[in-house]
């Protein structure tokens, strides 16, 4: 009902007594968008303008008769679908008058002197199926996703819980929380008068609110505490939720991507159906009637045992009027049209650390919800390799880790599932993508080959399962999509990332694709040829082997820059800085290379060997008695817990291989396809650090090719928008399989060229960028 | 005689010089070993040091690797009977399972370059594959690397194959590659650990009373 009253109802009457009449009917009833028409040329001219959600419209007008107006609203496509709730006098043949309204294509009927129960009733009925019209269009496949719609929405997360909302831009923090689980203290029911509703804002933000100013400590305000209840949402804004102490901690995990236009025609379709009841003329089986009337578009409609079992009770209560859930040419589920059951679904981006869930609305095609979790399974290994030693020759184990990952899934899908009030039964198609061996443990599979040479997976071919035979808790009826993979280590977040890029759709343009990170994914090609490899860049990108490295969280330096003679950086969190994450080494790396403070060998000069001397030089320093100098990024002093922050000259070896391995990949690849960097035409990244990675610095360094900045895009969680894509669109499924055969995979390890170019690749570029 | 010219052309990679001051020892009748050991050798240790900080990378250890090569070349035909001595034979591989062999490749140059004798048995070797080899060529060293931990066993079923035909005590036993410790090589009795190929180095004469 709360929704209903904000829908823009017409009134087309020339009496002004009964707009007046019908008007304060309305109002009393709550609604508050009302406008009056007095003829039916002003209606139709005003319709024109704003389209209504209801037109309740007298039958007798001066000129234009309601029974025209109906029918040029229904023959206009922007008014065809705007339910008419005709209102006729009592001095005319019902009978008639009733049937040349609904020829006219009105919704429904009342006569006058009308009841204001009926009115009520009826008016509610209107607006419900226009809502529902809204929630689900007939043909959504023809529809493209609106760019508008996705614009005036951002995205608030909430920490720690790490929930993610799509909220209405200008929204306030407090309001936006009321439709979730979370709860903020407050007395004053969000208007800026307790003080209570303390938040952390994470995101960098803006001034605070006066109110804020006089509720809230400086101390707490330099912190980033606000008020929720005067924290406006504008951007995509991060906050922290719980008290705050020194252990609090948020992560940086990329969970959206850039999406690109997907005509909608989602994996399970609900279909707004009308079947004729059972009668003499036609005593056809319930099946059969269904089955009549969708065969233009389902031939030959199967369905499951379960969906019988409830179908006779089913199509009774709703009057044989309501919603067919369709998979794959078989009927799932009759229900009421009202009912939510197969509006959303589900995917699951499998990360060997980290696990994100994502509620996608079918039928708008949007992502509506966010979650991640750290995958449970990081006890047994931090990478796939010890996770399958520790699995090796043991059933009992594979089957335990099976059982981990299915629980984190299920956790995370009750938390997406509570933020909008849905039940597991209301989802009824979920789309898995991870790398090929999280895929392996997903199914129960044994992917022990993946962990040597010749390293051979049991299946790369993309699989269809009922969710609950992996344990899965959804529909009982749901369906499981599992992406397909190319090889051990090309894996289904791979064929995503292809995929949501559209390299493989190109003509003739050249595209090279990266998902950096420990295992580095790279592709390059177009439609014609794709060719793609996996260079073992080791930990250092993600912080590991690094003195002071650090994964991307709270705490860590994720940019640098030098202005005013002086070096900054940002830190995740607005905190002090606990040490370094992959951006921030590519970074301070670039920068150490721009001012000639390294040389391209990757040697820390010492200080008396600088050629320009600024507030770097200082920075070097010697922290062992062999010559070796080390570059301070932060002094005791202004780190958080009082110990220096220092890059060494090993840092800056282990960057070298890490950016070697990678640049002798894309090296092969372009050779293998007979171009060179000059002939790529986009470069696109995926993944944390592809998201968060400057450019410039990137290439300074040497770890992307030296190209016009503009060609290189960031497609952030890439795997997961291909899954999304899937989900959305059934021929992306078929699509995604055909990427995954049409893939060339090179196996560097063991390739002629990759010793000679790994090595030569291990010094960075001479040349200044900027 | 002094070498420090030719130490700094090994030590620096520049191949025209070190080689022209190997021909230059040689025209003034110095000793072929000498000018192995006391230079060319000699310039390596100093190139494996400098590698083991950091204050040189792979590719400068491989350019001086080469310039090393180049000048043997150059005294080959000046020892006695052809009769260059080395400081052993090393049997090196990458183990069964594993296909990544940069490490290992690095190691052997090092280990060349101090005067050893390598037999490179390349990836995916199996353990007879390794014993066999060790019996034939009468190996005093067994290099063995791994990259994934899921091929790292197939050093310790080596090291039991050795132990199984009695070979054990006849040769020593050194691992190395990315996810090997000096834990594990304790746990495995393998004599020694590496962490890089400088480091191969100094622990292979270690293990051979090389000083």
């Amino acid at each position: 009902m709360k929704n209903l009253v904000r829908m823009k109802i017409l009134i087309v009457d020339d009496d002004p007594g009964i707009q007046k009449l019908i008007k304060n009917m309305l109002a009393k009833d709550g609604y508050k968008n009302i406008q009056i028409a007095g003829s039916g040329e002003e209606a139709l001219e005003m319709m024109k303008k704003t389209p209504p959600d209801l037109v309740v419209l007298d039958i007798q007008l001066p000129g234009m008769k309601g029974y025209e107006v109906s029918q040029k609203m229904r023959a206009n496509k922007s008014t065809a679908h705007i339910p008419i709730l005709m209102m006729t006098g009592g001095n005319i043949d019902k009978d008639k008058a009733l049937e040349k309204s609904f020829r006219a294509g009105v919704t429904d009927f009342i006569t006058k002197p009308i009841k204001k129960v009926e009115f009520t009733a009826r008016v509610k009925a209107a607006l419900t199926i226009k809502k529902n019209y809204n929630l689900m269009q007939k043909e959504p496949n023809k529809r493209k996703l609106s760019k508008k719609v996705t614009k005036k929405k951002v995205w608030l997360n909430i920490l720690p819980d790490d929930m993610w909302i799509k909220v209405q831009r200008g929204m306030t923090v407090w309001n936006a929380l009321q439709n979730t689980e979370i709860e903020l203290e407050g007395d004053c029911g969000g208007l800026g008068k307790c003080g209570k509703c303390k938040i952390r804002v994470i995101t960098p933000l803006g001034k605070p609110s006066k109110e804020t100013l006089e509720l809230i400590d400086s101390d707490e305000l330099e912190q980033g505490v606000r008020l929720a209840c005067r924290t406006k949402i504008f951007k995509n804004l991060a906050i922290y939720t719980e008290e705050l102490n020194g252990e609090t901690e948020f992560f940086q995990i990329l969970k959206h991507g850039h999406m690109p236009p997907v005509e909608l025609a989602p994996l399970i379709e609900r279909r707004l159906v009308t079947i004729p009841p059972p009668s003499i003329e036609n005593s056809l089986s319930d099946v059969h009637r269904i089955r009549e009337v969708l065969s233009p578009e389902f031939h030959d409609l199967k369905t499951t045992y379960r969906c019988l079992s409830s179908l006779y009770k089913n199509l009774r209560t709703t009057n044989f009027d309501g919603a067919a859930i369709i998979h794959n040419n078989c009927l799932l589920e009759w229900q009421s049209r009202d009912n939510i059951g197969g509006v959303f679904g589900l995917i699951f981006d499998l990360g060997t650390s980290t696990l994100v869930g994502k509620l996608v609305n079918l039928i708008e095609g949007q992502e509506v919800a966010v979650i991640s979790r750290f995958n449970s399974q990081r006890k047994y290994g931090a990478d796939v390799i010890s996770r399958i030693q520790y699995i090796k020759g043991s059933p009992k184990r594979l089957v335990h880790l099976q059982k981990l990952l299915v629980k984190d899934l299920n956790l995370i899908t009750k938390r997406l599932l509570e933020s909008f009030r849905l039940k597991l039964k209301d989802i009824l198609v979920a789309v898995a993508a991870g790398n090929t061996t999280m895929q392996h443990f997903m199914l129960s599979l044994d992917p022990s080959g993946i962990a040597e040479a010749p390293f051979t997976p049991l299946i790369t071919e993309g699989m269809t399962f009922m969710a609950r035979d992996v344990g899965l808790r959804l529909h009982p009826d749901a369906m499981l999509y599992v992406m397909p993979a190319k090889s051990g280590y090309i894996g289904g977040d791979l064929i995503g990332f292809i995929l949501s890029s559209g390299a493989a759709e190109q003509d003739d343009k050249l595209v090279l694709g990266m998902d950096l990170g420990t295992n580095s994914e790279i592709f390059l090609g177009n439609k014609n040829r794709m060719l793609t490899c996996s260079a073992a860049a080791g930990p250092a990108l993600e912080g590991a082997r690094i003195s002071h490295g650090m994964i991307a969280k709270a705490g860590a330096i994720e940019s640098f820059r030098f202005e005013e003679n002086d070096l900054f950086y940002n830190v995740i969190g607005n905190i002090k800085p606990k040490g370094l994450c992959g951006s921030g080494l590519v970074d301070i790396a670039a920068l150490l290379l721009h001012h000639g403070i390294v040389n391209p060998e990757g040697l820390i000069y010492p200080p008396d060997q600088h050629k320009k001397r600024n507030s770097m030089t200082a920075r070097v320093i010697q922290t062992q008695e062999n010559e070796i100098h080390d570059f301070l990024l932060a002094s005791p002093r202004d780190s958080l817990d009082g110990k220096p922050i220092v890059l060494t000259q090993k840092d800056i070896r282990e960057l070298q291989l890490a950016k070697a391995a990678i640049a002798s990949g894309i090296k092969i690849l372009l050779k293998t396809m007979g171009a060179g960097i000059e002939d790529i035409d986009d470069i696109y990244l995926a993944g944390a650090l592809g998201n968060y990675v400057h450019p410039f610095s990137a290439m300074r360094i040497g770890l992307l090719p030296k190209v016009n900045p503009a060609k290189i895009i960031s497609l952030g969680n890439a795997a997961s928008t291909g899954a999304n894509m899937i989900l959305l669109s059934k021929r992306y499924w078929e699509r995604s399989a055909e990427i995954a055969t049409d893939l060339e995979h090179l196996e560097l390890s063991g390739h002629a060229d990759f010793f000679d170019s790994f090595i030569e690749e291990m010094n960075f570029p001479t040349e200044n960028l900027w | 005689m002094s070498y420090q010219t030719l130490l700094d052309a090994v030590i620096k990679g520049d191949i025209k010089t070190a080689k022209e001051e190997t021909l230059k020892a040689v025209d003034a009748s110095q000793n072929a070993q000498d000018i192995l050991d006391q230079g060319l050798i000699e310039a390596m240790n100093v190139v494996g040091d400098n590698f083991s900080k950091g204050a040189i990378f792979v590719p400068q250890m491989l350019r001086s690797a080469k310039t090393m090569q180049e000048c043997v070349e150059v005294l080959k035909p000046h020892f006695q009977e052809n009769a260059m001595t080395t400081k052993g034979n090393i049997v090196l591989g990458t183990v069964k399972g594993d296909l990544h062999d940069i490490g290992k490749n690095l190691v052997g140059m090092m280990l060349e370059g101090a005067g050893f004798n390598i037999i490179d048995l390349g990836v995916d070797v199996a353990p007879e594959v390794f014993v066999d080899k060790i019996k034939e060529a009468n190996a005093d060293v067994l290099g063995m690397s791994a990259l994934l931990s899921t091929t790292m066993p197939s050093m310790s079923l080596t090291i039991k194959a050795l132990a199984d035909l009695g070979l054990r005590d006849t040769v020593k036993v050194i691992i190395g590659g990315a996810p090997v410790t000096r834990k594990y090589a304790e746990d495995i009795g393998a004599d020694s650990y590496a962490s890089d190929a400088g480091a191969a180095v100094h622990e292979t004469k270690k293990l051979l009373n090389i000083t």
